[in-house]
């Protein structure tokens, strides 16, 4: 983590993403609960919880797929919740690098058509670039094959390719190496690591005890309510602070909920609490 | 933020470039490639918008080249069989027979190819003798007529000057073959009004053909195929009887019938000066012709099954040789390129004009059989086009809502990945035209293949291929198969990335 610091303290400054008492509820289901959190540009963040903790809830709200049902989400100074669909699809794609848990690659295109589709739909298709980046997550020998005839890793680190393609602000990962053996999840982190040394801020869903120590800050939620925060990285908290930066936290009545100004310590989950099937999705 | 210059490539891993590209890819060949992708990559449901828009297709170019081909080649091959039209000249009772000028048939003809294209044949009847019988003997342009009635059988040649076509029936009563010489005399006589000189061949030889008119016709229908044309109440040998000079054979140059005057002119039965121009002819020879008769040859032999085998066919010349005088023509026979009410209404916009002088009436070959399959065919076309269309519509908008439904996630990612709702539903909206374009194509030819075999087999036609017909019914396909997939891809680009990228 020392060699990132010096990057982190220049990035730090602007706040990348703010959530403001952000909830997504759904019937009774309070799938996200009053949540406070901002992230700085180039923070490295890891979002950790049990299943049905409302990770997937908030990674779909970063990710400017859902809108909250209370609360405003600003991205780059933007508010989500005033954008409408082709803005956010605008939003979604020049900020924003999605991986997820099930890899979901297209099943009829090769690995270089599946990065490039990417490119696609943000600007202008380049094939050099695409194989630069399937290099770049080690799969240049398999580019011209398609998903079904890749490995799990070699369909994440695809996905990987896909999402740092188009040189996003911001990656989202849910789960990412959820379904992978312990190699190819090295692999994905070192990726991450690179990223982030860029100074491209992450936010990683996860169950891994591992993949979230890799981050700077990390959060705990629980049943949609913010429940804990940790620091990983001094410096990065130090410089977050120095920048204005406030701990995380939740509005929520629940008992639980961490709502002072001091963030509240947790116990990183184990390895066991995974709960990837570790099945790919398949598509029909 | 798109405009932002990019940092992935410069940084990590390799940067030389991948060897062995060709075509440099762009936006549009990614298009193309997705298209690709999504249709040879995946197959399945596929090809059963493959497959409907082929039956649909297939189904619909054979119907319409059999329902509109069939017809239409009976149309023609019918004007194949002779005229259509018949235009003959108003004879005013107790005029003379003068005929239909050069410069009215011009004129009639002009105003018939004002509508539409036609082909035309005049006719000059004269009642003449052989052998001291009395037959019927037609001036004619050769090229004219054959043009007209490609049906007639010829043994040996057309006529020209000093040589005449015999009729098949005629020819055999009378023990002609080509190259024989027949006597042909003139009598002024039988041909003045109210003579009956021509002894059935002026009575039924001309009305014995297989038609009849559409104009107030009482319908002749003995089914001779491929007689001649014939209206009801003014046909040609009716004519005959009209013919008024009561001068019988003076002989000499009386020009009993035709040098009188238009029948508005000159009453009939005093010999007035010529007219239209025309002038007697050699007058020695005429004479000679009426009184010793004139020696021809017979150059060939007709055989039509209808009332042209009782009639002897002589050039204009040769005619008016023998009459001694030059006149109209008694018949104008025309072979126009419509049908149904188009030609009713030229023959109503030539009888509209009384100041000509002349009478249109329509003739039909149809069957009523032949009429009641046409109206079938096209009834039965419209009806199976349209179930057919239906059921095509119905096919490929199922398939296309399960290929969709299918591609649920796939369409969530492209949409996560920033697609918007036009991007997603350009895609869609290839695609089916895609499935449309092949469906079509290959539906086409099946459909010709059938239309073919069915036009043999029950019709005993051939059958041409119709490059238009072709062309119309692949773009049809094409465009059914988009329409088809309005619903079906609307749903697809109203599809929430969130909903489907959701741990389920």
């Amino acid at each position: 983590m020392e060699d990132h610091e010096t990057v982190q303290e220049e990035k730090s400054g602007a706040m990348l993403l703010d959530l403001d008492h952000v909830s997504k509820i759904y019937g009774d289901l309070h799938a996200l609960d009053d949540l406070n959190l901002s992230i700085p540009q180039g923070q490295w963040l890891a979002v950790v919880g049990s299943s049905g903790s409302g990770k997937t809830t908030l990674m779909n709200i970063l990710g400017c797929m859902d809108t909250p049902s209370s609360g405003s989400v600003r991205l780059e100074g933007r508010t989500l919740e005033d954008l409408n669909p082709s803005q956010l699809a605008d939003v979604r794609k020049n900020v924003i690098g999605l991986v997820f848990q099930k890899f979901y690659l297209v099943p009829h295109l090769t690995a270089i058509e599946n990065v490039m589709v990417a490119q696609y739909y943000h600007s202008v298709v380049d094939e050099e670039q695409a194989m630069q980046a399937l290099d770049r997550v080690g799969l240049a020998d398999r580019a011209r094959h398609l998903p079904s005839q890749l490995s799990g890793g070699e369909q994440q680190r695809v996905c990987v390719a896909r999402a740092l393609i188009n040189d996003p602000k911001l990656i989202l990962a849910d789960e990412p190496t959820g379904n992978l053996d312990e190699t190819n999840e090295k692999i994905v982190l070192d990726l991450f690591r690179q990223l982030h040394d860029q100074g491209t801020s992450l936010i990683v869903v996860t169950h891994d005890a591992l993949v979230a120590s890799c981050a700077q800050r990390e959060i705990m939620l629980n049943h949609g309510v913010l429940v804990g925060e940790q620091w990983n990285d001094e410096d990065a908290r130090r410089a977050y602070e120095e920048a204005g930066g406030r701990p995380a936290f939740s509005g929520s009545a629940g008992k639980e909920a961490q709502s002072g100004d001091v963030p509240v310590g947790f116990q990183d989950p184990t390895k066991a609490a995974k709960t990837g099937d570790g099945n790919r999705m398949e598509w029909q | 933020m798109a405009g932002e210059p990019k940092r992935g490539s410069t940084t990590g891993g390799r940067s030389d470039k991948p060897a062995g590209r060709h075509a440099p890819m762009t936006n549009t060949r990614m298009f193309l490639t997705m298209l690709f992708g999504a249709i040879f990559r995946r197959r399945g449901r596929a090809s059963m918008a493959v497959v409907a828009s082929m039956v649909g297709a297939a189904t619909l170019f054979c119907l319409a080249a059999v329902c509109l081909e069939v017809p239409r080649q009976m149309n023609q091959e019918m004007r194949a069989y002779g005229a259509n039209l018949v235009v003959t000249p108003i004879q005013q009772p107790g005029q003379s027979r003068q005929g239909i000028d050069p410069a009215m048939v011009s004129h009639t003809t002009e105003m018939v190819t004002a509508k539409a294209s036609a082909k035309h044949a005049t006719y000059r009847y004269e009642s003449v003798r052989v052998n001291a019988g009395s037959h019927m003997m037609a001036g004619i342009d050769a090229d004219q007529v054959h043009q007209l009635n490609h049906h007639w059988n010829v043994d040996g040649q057309w006529p020209k000057d000093g040589s005449v076509m015999v009729g098949r029936d005629l020819a055999d009563s009378l023990g002609l073959k080509p190259g024989r010489r027949i006597t042909i005399s003139y009598r002024a006589s039988d041909n003045a009004e109210g003579a009956t000189g021509t002894e059935g061949v002026s009575g039924a030889g001309r009305t014995g053909g297989g038609q009849s008119t559409q104009e107030g016709s009482t319908g002749r229908s003995n089914h001779v195929h491929g007689s001649a044309t014939m209206s009801d109440d003014a046909g040609r040998p009716g004519q005959l009887h009209h013919a008024g000079n009561p001068s019988g054979q003076s002989g000499s140059q009386t020009q009993p019938v035709v040098l009188t005057a238009r029948p508005a002119q000159a009453d009939a039965s005093s010999p007035a000066g010529p007219t239209m121009g025309s002038a007697p002819v050699d007058g020695s020879i005429a004479q000679d012709a009426q009184e010793k008769g004139m020696e021809l040859r017979v150059g060939g032999i007709v055989d039509t099954g209808g009332s042209e085998d009782q009639i002897i066919y002589s050039s204009m010349h040769d005619i008016e040789a023998l009459t001694g005088f030059k006149r109209g023509s008694d018949v104008i026979e025309y072979s126009v390129n419509t049908m149904g009410p188009n030609l009713t209404a030229i023959a109503r916009s030539i009888n509209d004009m009384t100041s000509m002088g002349v009478k249109a009436q329509t003739v039909t070959r149809i069957t009523s059989g032949d009429t009641h399959t046409i109206a079938m065919l096209q009834t039965l076309f419209w009806l199976v086009s349209i179930v057919v269309l239906v059921l095509t519509f119905v096919g490929v908008g199922t398939t296309m809502a399960s290929i969709v439904s299918q591609r649920r996630s796939e369409i969530g990612l492209r949409k996560a990945l920033g697609a918007t709702s036009g991007s997603i539903g350009a895609e869609f909206y290839a695609e089916s035209a895609f499935y449309g374009l092949l469906g079509g194509l290959i539906g086409t030819v099946l459909g010709y293949i059938f239309a073919r075999l069915l036009c043999t087999s029950v019709f005993q036609r051939s059958l041409g291929f119709n490059w238009w017909l072709a062309l119309a019914s692949v773009l049809l396909s094409t465009i059914i198969s988009v329409v088809a997939s309005i619903r079906p891809v609307r749903r697809a680009s109203r599809i929430d990335p969130a909903l489907v990228l959701r741990e389920e």
